[in-house]
């Protein structure tokens, strides 16, 4: 027999020490000492999941609404962030003038706002966008100013000597220069969209997995109530990954 | 007709003034070093000329205009290789280039060449986070190099390096300006390196800083910086800028910081 290399020897092992937990769990669950009224059933969870995504499907729905707030969130939140830190990088004074207010409004839990927020984007989708945008646009303002202000003076030196118009000096200095700051701004920034668009959909929605989730608590079904913390936690991962991956393709002279 | 005419220049930050009615004219082709202690405003008349900072009391001419920040009469290099850490090798050396609005492919054919000249061949493709100071340092060369620009303004661009990296760079250097006739202004603490490079030597006095002596380095062109070590003439030469720096220093009563 060929030895298994080692990479391969760790996740076998992950893999050995889930089974061994789950099948505990499954077995006791069946047999008693382990309540399914508040840690539910492996093999319901599994069954939740193949109804909803397999059979009747409609959990892609829901997955559609939160994912799709998200994103939503995340553009305007960013979009929003990227534009207020030029400004402020390139108008000190406007950003003295903002700043105690921002740091005011950052410093609340945006999860207080969402009654707020629900009167006045209504039930849907608005209002989970704006909960969510409310997150990540602190963030990524936050690493915008920092990255734009770290850029080295030097190049920006050089580049004037040789002749750089103001625009040159934006996109071929300044910017590249401030990408990987901001870039970490915006992998933070996707999770927190997440995060407030599931925070606001728990507390009253029309679709989403939060409200599906807040469902299924409130009528007992503690498996499902697994099985779509197992979906959200997929979800985050899969964006944090995917959002990773584009950092270091942004930044490979890193 | 001088290339660079620089007359009665008195610059003051504030109260304090840190140069004191400077006069030099540098005729075309020239190579000449300032040096003089540290703080004595050699960096400051140099940047005076770059245009980036207020035009102060006196006259300054580079080729009948007055300084203005982007000259294109002008290549300037620092101490720091200044690379932009997202492009390559071969995309730092046509950054100045790309700056200046030649062509593309001009621009990276000439880029190439003066990789392959300053000795980077096979590393064009290569992140500066890749490459070692004197390499850096020669990247820099190159991108300075790459410009059609008369006259070279450098503030201690071998500064950084260790001794040897340092030589070699010196050598490169000469070949390049013996290949591309260019007038240089190169400001240095390192009165060797000054006396091995240079047509002229310009001696500043401590602050405020004057002029003291303007001396001729009659070494015959073309030269080797590594051959110079060894010849007497260099080490005549070489403690005779010394002397006058030092007399420089006792004038203003300067502390003796000396610098070697």
């Amino acid at each position: 027999m060929t030895p298994i290399p080692a990479p391969w020897k760790t996740v076998l092992g992950h893999l050995l020490f889930c089974s061994v937990c789950i099948a505990l769990w499954e077995r006791g669950a069946a047999s008693g000492w382990i309540s399914q009224a508040f840690f539910g059933q492996p093999s319901e969870i599994a069954a939740f999941l193949w109804k909803g995504f397999v059979t009747k499907g409609n959990l892609w729905i829901e997955l559609a609404y939160t994912l799709g707030s998200a994103v939503a969130a995340f553009v305007l939140g960013s979009v929003l962030a990227i534009a207020a830190g030029l400004l402020f990088v390139s108008y000190p004074r406007v950003e003295k003038l903002v700043e105690p207010y921002l740091i005011v409004l950052n410093a609340m839990p945006r999860i207080a706002l969402v009654p707020m927020f629900l009167l006045w984007f209504g039930l849907g989708v608005g209002s989970k966008i704006a909960v969510g945008t409310s997150l990540s646009f602190f963030v990524v303002l936050a690493n915008t100013v920092a990255g734009i202000r770290g850029v080295p003076a030097d190049l920006l030196t050089l580049s004037r000597t040789l002749g750089a118009t103001g625009s040159q000096l934006f996109f071929k200095v300044t910017l590249p220069s401030a990408v990987p700051v901001i870039a970490s701004g915006l992998r933070l920034a996707v999770i927190f969209s997440l995060l407030g668009v599931v925070g606001g959909e728990l507390i009253a929605a029309e679709r989403g997995l939060g409200q599906q989730l807040a469902y299924l608590q409130s009528t007992f079904n503690m498996s499902g109530v697994m099985a779509l913390l197992v979906v959200l936690s997929s979800l985050g991962l899969f964006v944090s990954t995917a959002m990773t991956r584009l950092e270091k393709r942004l930044q490979r002279w890193q | 007709m001088p290339v660079i005419n620089i007359s009665n220049l008195t610059i003051r930050f504030g109260p304090i003034v840190a140069v004191d009615d400077i006069s030099l004219s540098i005729e075309e082709g020239e190579f000449v070093s300032i040096v003089g202690p540290s703080g004595c405003g050699k960096t400051t008349v140099l940047n005076q000329l770059t245009g980036l900072l207020p035009p102060q009391a006196g006259q300054i001419d580079i080729l009948g205009k007055t300084p203005f920040a982007g000259n294109p009469d002008l290549a300037y290099m620092l101490a720091r290789d200044c690379l932009l850490p997202w492009r390559s090798a071969l995309g730092n050396a046509c950054y100045g280039m790309e700056l200046r609005g030649v062509p593309a492919a001009e621009a990276e054919q000439r880029g190439l060449a003066l990789l392959e000249k300053v000795g980077l061949k096979g590393f064009e493709q290569h992140y500066p986070k890749a490459l070692s100071h004197g390499m850096r340092q020669r990247c820099a060369l190159a991108r300075t190099f790459c410009l059609d620009s008369p006259i070279l303004l450098m503030d201690e661009p071998f500064g950084a390096l260790d001794a040897q990296t340092k030589l070699n760079l010196e050598d490169q250097l000469l070949q390049l300006c013996q290949d591309t006739k260019r007038t240089a202004v190169f400001v240095t603490h390192d009165l060797s390196e000054a006396v091995a490079l240079s047509d002229r030597v310009i001696v500043m006095s401590a602050r405020p800083g004057r002029i003291v002596a303007d001396v001729k380095i009659n070494l015959a062109r073309p030269r080797s910086v590594r051959a110079l070590q060894k010849s007497p003439e260099f080490h005549a030469l070489y403690a005779r800028v010394w002397t006058e720096l030092e007399a420089g220093m006792q004038v203003s009563g300067a502390s003796a910081d000396l610098v070697t």
